[in-house]
């Protein structure tokens, strides 16, 4: 019996009817690990003795019969920015070599207390800045479909490993489109929650306007089954949301008929690949073969929302960076005579480029003399973009486009120019800013890398996101595509 | 007030480096004030965009002033507490001179 490629929701039943036992799933999960794990690089800790550990407990939970849940023995990769007890948290930065977190992020506990398998912490652009994953501060990570070309990013290593078999779903963290972009860059869901919807706490801070955790995984299910666990308000969160969760599978099958849904002109940007237009405009087609009605809307500042973008996102970060002096946890350089001068060379040989970069834009943004002309400027800005979006969602039930505006490129291809690489978020970062949610689905290949479909959904309804990606996965199966290393062990 | 439109200059960026507590190379001055000058004049269409009519969003969530009760709960021990720290003295975290 071949268990690589399924899902959680299969999985979840085969483990029920004792068919497998999770022991054998987490085993098997990490003899894929063991042969693809090389080439990849999608881990940059392992929690082997952890994962069988909670394997065996999900097998007696599982055995017990009455408290498993959906999630009970399916083994899950982390992001590196997510803090796990006594599990080395990094972030993907040297500057946090050997910081092992004395407590657990609010999802890590809560996907714990479902009894999910832990299987390690996947590898991250640095501090989540970056959209190729070669910011890492360790190593980059590889595309599964294509070993020459990036993953995307920051959550590069979570959709590699899901990808490519290593695990069966994954979290991943999106501030400016580190979950949607890596997700459809590696052929898999993944799904930006509302801000807010999800605790951030033991989350490691980018931007703390923007980041929000979310599901990385194979199918729409799948999605919404990780996002029930993550989402809902958490008293150590203050900026996490008291609204009610909604069920997200309750209407995930209802369809699309009957629904509005719009395609905002400014996101069939300049420098899109004619591969990923064709694949993107294929899957509306099929969303209105559904029975959707599909009409043209406009989000005029859209064109704004990168460099609005690049000022809110170095500036928050210029702040919550300031943390990593060398004193409390972490690398330390022990050359600085005085306080400051260690302040100095443990930022300087701890940080990587790009971390260094956003810190010195960040800070130079919020300094005297600029601050009015790039931080509040960047904040006006920011409210037009969430009136661009009320506004359209006042004609349509949810928004469609690319993911991102082309396949996986090479590695090292943007590498020199930042802001080449920057523009790889330019459909995904008004989302961030706007406070809505978004999901990226797999809609098909373009010279046989995948192309993903983004659905845009208003702030808090999720479940209008997830419905519509459903719909269209359903239609279309593109979801069932394997990366090659997947396929080799599906075969 | 200096005028954000100018060119970023080497100075700048040594000042910024100081203001961020980021030791920098004298390459790594160049390097980035070429880099975050390209940036910023991208960063610069923001002026197109007519925001004379909206205020600022400091923040996405419509949530205000949340509070709690102010009771006293388990917290971590000085020990986790001290557990990561490169030096430690008794229950401190341990510096370099604050003053040469």
């Amino acid at each position: 019996m071949n268990l690589h490629g399924r899902t959680i929701h299969e999985l979840h039943q085969m483990l029920v009817d004792r068919e497998i036992s999770s022991f054998e799933l987490t085993q098997l999960v990490y003899a894929q690990i063991d042969r693809v794990e090389e080439k990849t690089a999608a881990y940059l800790t392992l929690t082997r003795d952890l994962a069988l550990q909670q394997a065996r407990a999900a097998d007696e939970r599982l055995r017990d019969g009455r408290d498993a849940t959906p999630l009970t023995g399916i083994p899950i990769a982390l992001k590196d920015v997510l803090c796990v007890r006594d599990v080395q948290s990094t972030a993907g930065s040297q500057i946090l070599k050997g910081f092992v977190p004395p407590y657990n992020a609010t999802v890590v506990e809560r996907l714990d207390r479902e009894g999910a398998v832990f299987l390690g912490k996947t590898n991250c652009d640095e501090f989540a800045m970056g959209s190729s994953n070669e910011n890492s501060g360790y190593r980059p990570v590889h595309n599964p479909w294509d070993l020459d070309r990036v993953p995307g990013g920051s959550s590069g290593g979570s959709a590699a490993a899901v990808a490519a078999g290593e695990a069966i779903a994954a979290l991943g963290s999106d501030t400016g489109g580190s979950i949607r972009q890596p997700a459809a860059l590696t052929g898999i869901v993944g799904m930006k929650p509302t801000y807010g919807r999800v605790s951030r706490y033991g989350l490691i801070a980018f931007a703390s306007s923007l980041d929000q955790v979310g599901p990385m995984t194979r199918d729409v299910t799948d999605c919404a089954l990780l996002l029930q666990v993550i989402a809902g308000h958490d008293p150590m969160d203050s900026t996490s949301s008291p609204r009610p969760v909604p069920d997200y599978l309750a209407q995930l099958a209802s369809g699309v008929k009957g629904m509005r849904l719009g395609v905002p002109r400014e996101y069939f940007v300049s420098g899109m690949e004619p591969g990923v237009e064709a694949a993107v405009r294929a899957a509306i087609r099929t969303l209105e073969q559904q029975g959707a009605s599909i009409e043209e809307v406009s989000l005029p500042n859209s064109a704004y929302a990168l460099p609005a973008y690049y000022i809110i996102a170095p500036a928050e970060a210029s702040s919550n960076l300031a943390r990593y002096d060398g004193a409390r946890y972490g690398f330390q350089d022990g050359s600085g005579r005085t306080v400051i001068e260690e302040y100095q060379a443990t930022r300087q040989h701890g940080f990587g480029q790009e971390v260094k970069r956003r810190i010195m834009l960040g800070t130079y943004a919020l300094s005297a003399g600029y601050y009015d002309a790039y931080y509040l400027k960047a904040q006006k800005v920011r409210t037009l973009i969430i009136e661009d979006f009320k506004r359209a969602f006042e004609k349509v039930d949810a928004l469609l486009g690319a993911t991102s505006p082309t396949v996986a490129f090479p590695l090292g291809a943007k590498t020199a120019d930042p802001l080449a690489m920057y523009l790889n978020d330019i459909i995904t970062i008004p989302g961030n800013l706007g406070n809505v949610c978004g999901i990226s689905v797999p809609c098909g290949l373009a010279g046989g890398l995948p192309v993903g479909l983004q659905v845009i959904a208003p702030g808090f309804r999720e479940e209008v996101a997830l419905r519509v990606a459903f719909a269209y996965e359903s239609a279309s199966g593109f979801h069932n595509a394997h990366s090659p290393l997947l396929e080799a062990a599906v075969a | 007030m200096p005028e954000p439109e100018s060119e970023l200059s080497s100075a700048e960026v040594e000042h910024v480096a100081r203001l961020a507590r980021l030791g920098i190379t004298a390459e790594e001055v160049t390097r980035y004030r070429d880099q975050l000058r390209n940036i910023l004049a991208h960063i610069n269409a923001l002026n197109q965009a007519d925001t004379s009519q909206v205020p600022a969003t400091a923040h996405p969530l419509e949530e205000r002033n949340v509070m709690r009760a102010d009771e006293v709960r388990p917290c971590l021990s000085v020990e986790d507490a001290l557990r990561n720290a490169p030096k430690v003295d008794g229950a401190y975290f341990k510096v370099k001179a604050i003053q040469e």
